[in-house]
């Protein structure tokens, strides 16, 4: 059990030392077979464990694995070690198939970048700490995980490093997980402070007595959590980074930015039920919070205009249904909605993937139409991807996000709100869906797509333009030259996204709601001891969530149809009508400007007056020339006594002599 | 008593005065061979170091004055293990620097060099307070004709800046010279005079002498480390001075200063360190915050670093005067002790060989995209970079969870805002990676890989890093009883 | 003979010595005023030895008499080295030890 807890994390990290101590020999492709192979390795062995662990009693389905003391000193109980249990398992099996697919997709995806090897390392170190994360067994490993993904996010995003809004992205991405890692510190502390240990059983089973319900310090380390987990999944206010990060290469996007890291926080929450639970309040925050987010991010979703954003900000949403089931206690609900989206997420990014390659590199809606026929293979996937993200059923997004809404409103009170909000967002997701699926395959095929349909070949850009600054591409490094985009064509691209395409469509019968409960009884052991293991939405609330579910998501694509495939002039009008809203939507709620204000420009203000004004007046000033001014005195005091006159020193001789004369004199006296 | 301590101190300098007398051009074979033996004897003591035992190991204790009671005391303890091997490793990589590139006058070179091994080794080693200023004070000689003759830059902010190094930092050790000799006199209280530290630990001096002998020795720590507001010699210095003695004024003497917080001050005055702590803490969290403001506003490379420094000392200060009952804070000091020196001394000689790509300037405004051609440099580089900010997972980080663990259980206020700091250090480190390495190639710029000779100096600083961030435990370990022993002076 | 006088004597010539020292700028001057000190502490040291009966004191007279010739020559060499380099044979412009 414990081997393959250890085997699970050791494949990707030998792939990335691997594939990185080799860079000067590899040929061809051979970095992204190896890394494929690694993750594929990952994936067997938490196959693995999954056997192992279906294989044992379910009191003993908590297993902790300990390598070696880390920073065991004076009270704190920091060691790496492992907890394996279901919830682990689950994601480590999400984790891991997903990043197999997508390592595969990228073998031939990434063929042509000069980064290739490069691209690979990180990626298999990205793998690598996200299974670190989710396997951790104390709150150390944890962060350690934590800030592994948060850095292997930066190295991908900035992976086209000569782009200054790659770097620019990255940067900020680092920056703004790093909040959220200092978070994640100091909710621990609080935590720490109660309970005096770090290891996360030892730490539930005695959350009980080291805190009262809703306890000022439980609640403050929970709201820390908490912290750590919106930085890391992009929930508001903390969430201007995930946008940003589709600067990345789309593998990546598909892989760190939809599939596996933002869900992070998702897990977190899961894992801390115990927590959360005897702290109601910061519950309440995290639910609260999920459900704004899902539906910010789902109003920015219906204007953006750039392809990966759009998928982006859908991602915030759907991760903020995520947040608020979780935060409800509607954990399986949540990690089933995670695994689904998932699937149906890297499936709708690796085949916008194809889309930008086709219209080389450009991401733009605006200039992107009619790739219907040019792609049908990935026209298909996209379909399927987009009818599982609206919830159509029997797609596995339908099941998932209606088995959320429908135990959110089971909770009753106010969450009743939260789930008509969420209802709304599902209207709302399957409007911006298919207004992107509409917009990329739907109407006249553009210069691009006929290229493409006429002669197999895909279209050469004259010159690369970076979309967002219009700076000509500097493809001297990393960035892909012009024999790059391959579309659809590679057989390792096709089985990636036909596989996912596939666990789109039935990923969802795991969990049927009334009928299978596969996931609920794989997880129970890990969920036994929450005070909502009972909790159940009726029959009637079931079925009412599931038409209402149907309703939504099909008045949604109708609406998108109408207005972007049969009145192509009325968004236009629509635009005029409402452009008070649009403005704000458009600008995404202002929350960069926001940030900008309070808390980058006063920072940048105080180190620019520290260096212009501070350290030339005060420290150098008044402390430097304060002290060598005081010595500078005291030495031309004694410097003056130097005269050089050989008399004055004669002089001054005798007057000594004669003072220690006159003293001996008077004292023998 | 053994003359193990001695060998290792003593070493360096005689292999140097050795290698002056043999032509110029084996003087830097001899500082290498003067630097790695203590090396090897650093491995040593901490191979053949017990662990759990409590007090001082291998001391040498011999009469060196005796009319004043100072005695020629050496000894090892958990404070100062991991310090002496940190010395060792630095002091051995920048030898071999000024072994690999040859400098100007290298025989007076190295021989500064190994008077600076032998003055900071001791400092680290001295158990008599006579000795430790002694050894404290004579770090300063080298490092003025250090910075005075091989600075670079123009010939007058050479000497401005020696002059503001030595008048700043001399005054601080002037009057730490008066406060020891003070101590040791009312220590004896009219009996016989003794330096020794375990001899002043015992004698108790009352409260108000005790604060103002603080503020003697606690300036000139400050003032070494430096902290804010005394970091105004910092910037001229660490513009002139030749890399390879920054990377270890940078990585090791600010170590001294901090060291003697726990070594002298909290033992020999508990009270005071007590009164003070409020007024060092907030010290403390200014340099965090304002070094951090600077390190991202700064152009020079040297610069960024050197206000990083005064960051991170003050996250060392804040832990050592945290003064939780565990001592977690200390633990945690004394080990980012050793981290910080670990990575700041890489980085500085990255930022040679960085300058060195882009034409000669040090300003990140003329760098960019070194990468390029240069993965292994990048990858040691972001490894170097990412351990500064303490990313978890390197000791480092390990460090500061237990020094701010520390300061929340005291001081949760400070312990909070102490964290802004971190979230700053993320920002300044990799603004200075992505201005250097990444974006557009600056004008002037030339990537190319790191030679072998370069590899060979920070490859093994990186991969002590490296293990370092595996297996903090056994330098943790080692410190755990040592200071608790100091802590619990003043928490009692 | 009271051993007053001699001491007067020698507080004589000690006072020339010195107000030549004070006042004079030619070095050889200076020099011999020197000499005049000295000589009057021989005088007196001569003079103590014989009103004290022991024989101690005109040791030391005599070693000062060595130490003088020794001042001498190096003060005479100094001054011929000052001629030779053509700088000015005054005390006064020979400072180059001011602060």
């Amino acid at each position: 059990m414990a081997t393959f807890g250890w085997l699970i994390l050791l494949c990707p990290l030998v792939g990335c030392v691997v594939i990185s101590l080799g860079f000067t020999v590899w040929p061809g492709r051979t970095p992204g077979w190896i890394g494929t192979l690694a993750i594929a390795g990952s994936f067997a062995a938490s196959i693995g464990a999954l056997i192992t662990l279906q294989g044992r009693g379910a009191e003993e389905r908590q297993v902790v694995s300990v390598a070696w003391d880390y920073a065991r000193t004076s009270g704190v109980d920091a060691q790496l070690s492992l907890l394996l249990d279901p919830l682990s398992i689950f994601m480590a099996l999400v984790v891991s198939g997903v990043s197999t697919l997508i390592h595969l997709y990228s073998v031939s995806y990434m063929g042509s970048d000069r980064g290739y090897t490069r691209f690979f390392a990180y990626l298999n170190f990205f793998v690598f700490s996200m299974l670190l994360l989710v396997l951790a067994g104390n709150f150390v490993v944890l962060i350690v995980g934590w800030a592994f993904v948060g850095a292997a996010s930066y190295l991908l995003i900035s992976f086209w490093y000569r782009r200054t809004t790659a770097t620019r992205a990255g940067i900020k991405a680092f920056v703004i997980n790093v909040v959220g890692d200092v978070g994640l510190v100091l909710g621990t502390y609080f935590i720490f402070k109660g309970t005096g240990t770090l290891d996360f059983l030892q730490t539930f089973h005695s959350v009980g007595e080291a805190f009262s319900r809703n306890d000022g310090d439980l609640v403050a380390g929970c709201i820390g959590l908490l912290v750590g987990a919106f930085a890391k999944s992009a929930q508001v206010p903390l969430h201007t980074w995930l946008p940003d990060a589709m600067e990345g290469p789309t593998p990546v996007s598909a892989l760190i930015h939809a599939a596996t890291m933002v869900t992070a926080g998702v897990y977190l929450i899961a894992r801390m039920h115990p927590l959360f639970e005897q702290a109601p309040a910061a519950a309440d925050v995290g639910a609260i919070v999920g459900c704004a987010t899902l539906v910010i991010a789902a109003t920015i979703g219906l204007v953006v205009t750039d392809l990966k954003r759009v998928i982006a900000y859908s991602t915030m949403s759907q991760i903020g249904y995520m947040v608020m089931a979780v935060s409800s206690a509607a954990y399986t609900a949540g990690l089933f909605h995670l695994m689904t989206h998932a699937f149906f997420k890297a499936l709708l990014f690796m085949s916008a993937g194809s889309v930008i390659a086709a219209m080389a590199g450009n991401q733009n809606l605006d200039e992107m139409g009619g790739f219907r026929r040019a792609m049908p293979f990935t026209f298909a996937c996209m379909m399927i991807g987009g009818l599982a993200l609206s919830g159509v059923p029997p797609f596995s997004g339908f099941f998932s996000k209606d088995d959320i809404l429908a135990f959110v409103a089971a909770r009753g009170d106010w969450h009743v709100v939260l789930a008509v909000l969420g209802f709304i967002g599902s209207l709302l997701t399957a409007i911006y869906t298919f207004r992107m699926i509409f917009r990329t395959f739907w109407g006249e095929p553009v210069e691009p797509a006929r290229v493409l349909a006429t002669t197999g070949h895909v279209y050469h850009a004259p010159e690369h333009t970076n979309p967002a600054t219009g700076e000509v591409e500097d493809t001297d490094v990393g960035f892909p030259g012009p024999d790059h985009h391959i579309a659809e064509h590679e057989g390792s691209m096709k089985l990636a996204m036909g596989g996912l395409s596939v666990l789109a469509i039935v990923g969802g019968l795991l969990q049927i709601p009334k009928v299978t409960h596969v996931l609920d009884r794989f997880l129970e052991p890990t969920f036994a001891d929450s005070r909502f293991k009972t909790l159940e939405p009726s029959d009637g609330l079931t079925a009412l969530g599931l038409v209402t579910g149907t309703v939504l998501s099909l008045a949604g694509i109708a609406l998108a149809y109408h207005l972007w495939v049969r009145r192509p002039d009325a968004p236009g009008s629509l635009r005029a009508h409402l452009s008070g809203l649009h403005q704000v939507f458009v600008n995404k709620w202002y929350f960069d400007e926001l940030i900008n204000t309070i808390v980058v420009r006063p920072f940048s203000w105080f180190g620019r007056f520290g260096r212009n004004t501070f350290e030339r007046l005060v420290i150098s000033g008044l402390f430097v020339g304060g002290t060598s001014g005081a010595v500078r005195a005291g030495s031309a005091a004694v410097r003056a006594a130097q005269s050089g006159y050989l008399r004055y020193y004669a002089a001054l001789l005798l007057l000594g002599l004669t003072a220690l004369g006159l003293y001996f004199l008077l004292a023998g006296s | 008593m053994t003359i193990h301590l001695s060998i290792l101190l003593f070493w360096p300098l005689a292999l140097a005065l050795l290698g002056t007398t043999i032509g110029r051009r084996f003087a830097p074979a001899f500082g290498v061979l003067g630097t790695v033996v203590p090396l090897l004897y650093a491995i040593l003591l901490i191979a053949d170091f017990d662990s759990g035992a409590r007090g001082l190991q291998y001391v040498t204790d011999d009469t060196w004055i005796k009319t004043l009671g100072i005695r020629y005391k050496l000894g090892v303890d958990g404070l100062n293990l991991w310090l002496v091997a940190l010395t060792a490793l630095l002091f051995a990589a920048a030898a071999l620097w000024v072994f690999l590139r040859p400098v100007a006058r290298p025989r007076l070179f190295t021989f500064h060099l190994a008077l600076a091994e032998t003055a900071v080794l001791g400092a680290f080693l001295a158990q008599d307070l006579a000795l430790f200023v002694l050894f404290f004070d004579l770090m300063l000689v080298p490092f003025y004709f250090l910075v005075g003759q091989w600075g670079a830059g123009r010939r007058e902010d050479v000497v401005a800046a020696t002059y503001k190094l030595i008048i700043y930092t001399l005054v601080g050790s002037l009057l730490m010279l008066a406060g020891a000799v003070a101590t040791a006199v009312l220590s004896a209280d009219g009996g016989t005079v003794s330096f020794v530290l375990s001899d002043l630990a015992k004698a108790d001096l009352g409260d108000s002498t005790q604060r103002w002998i603080f503020v003697t020795f606690a300036l000139a720590f400050l003032i070494k480390m430096p902290t804010f507001p005394f970091h105004g010699w910092m910037p001229d210095a660490y513009r002139t001075m030749p890399l390879p003695a920054l990377a270890i004024f940078s990585g090791v003497l600010s170590k001294v200063a901090a060291y003697g917080f726990l070594r002298i001050v909290l033992p020999l005055f508990p009270a005071a360190a007590q009164d003070y702590q409020t007024l060092i803490l907030v010290l403390a969290l200014c340099s965090i915050v304002y070094g951090s403001a600077q390190a991202f506003t700064q152009t020079n490379t040297r610069l960024v670093l050197g206000y990083s420094s005064v960051a991170q000392l003050g996250f060392i200060v804040l832990g050592i005067f945290a003064f939780d009952p565990e001592g977690r804070g200390g633990q945690g000091a004394v080990l980012q002790m050793v981290n910080h020196g670990l990575v700041v001394a890489p980085l500085f000689f990255i930022i040679a060989l960085l300058a060195e790509r882009a034409g000669g300037s040090e300003d990140i405004r003329d760098m960019g995209g070194l990468a390029f051609r240069a993965p292994v440099l990048a990858s040691l580089f972001l490894i170097a970079a990412l351990a500064t900010l303490a990313m978890p997972g390197s000791a480092n980080f390990a460090g500061e969870f237990l020094i701010l663990l520390g300061l929340f259980q005291t001081k949760l206020a400070m312990a909070v805002i102490a964290f802004s700091g971190v979230a700053m250090a993320s920002v300044y480190m990799l603004r200075m990676y992505i201005r250097t390495m990444h974006n557009r190639s600056g004008e002037r710029t030339m990537s190319r890989e790191l030679t072998v000779g370069d590899a060979l100096v920070i490859v093994p600083l990186v991969l002590a890093v490296l293990a370092f961030a595996l297996y903090p435990q056994g330098a943790l370990s080692d410190s755990e009883p040592a200071v608790k022993a100091s802590i619990q002076e003043v928490v009692r | 003979m009271s051993i007053t006088w001699y001491l007067c004597v020698s507080a004589i010539v000690f006072c020339t010595g010195v107000g030549g020292v004070l006042t004079r700028k030619n070095p050889l001057v200076v020099l011999l005023s020197l000499e005049l000190m000295l000589n009057a502490a021989n005088l007196a040291l001569v003079a103590f030895a014989r009103a004290h009966g022991n024989e101690e004191g005109q040791i030391f007279a005599l070693i000062v008499v060595v130490v003088a010739a020794c001042e001498v020559a190096v003060g005479l060499g100094l001054i011929v080295a000052l001629y030779r380099r053509r700088l000015p044979i005054d005390v006064d412009e020979l400072r180059e030890l001011q602060g």
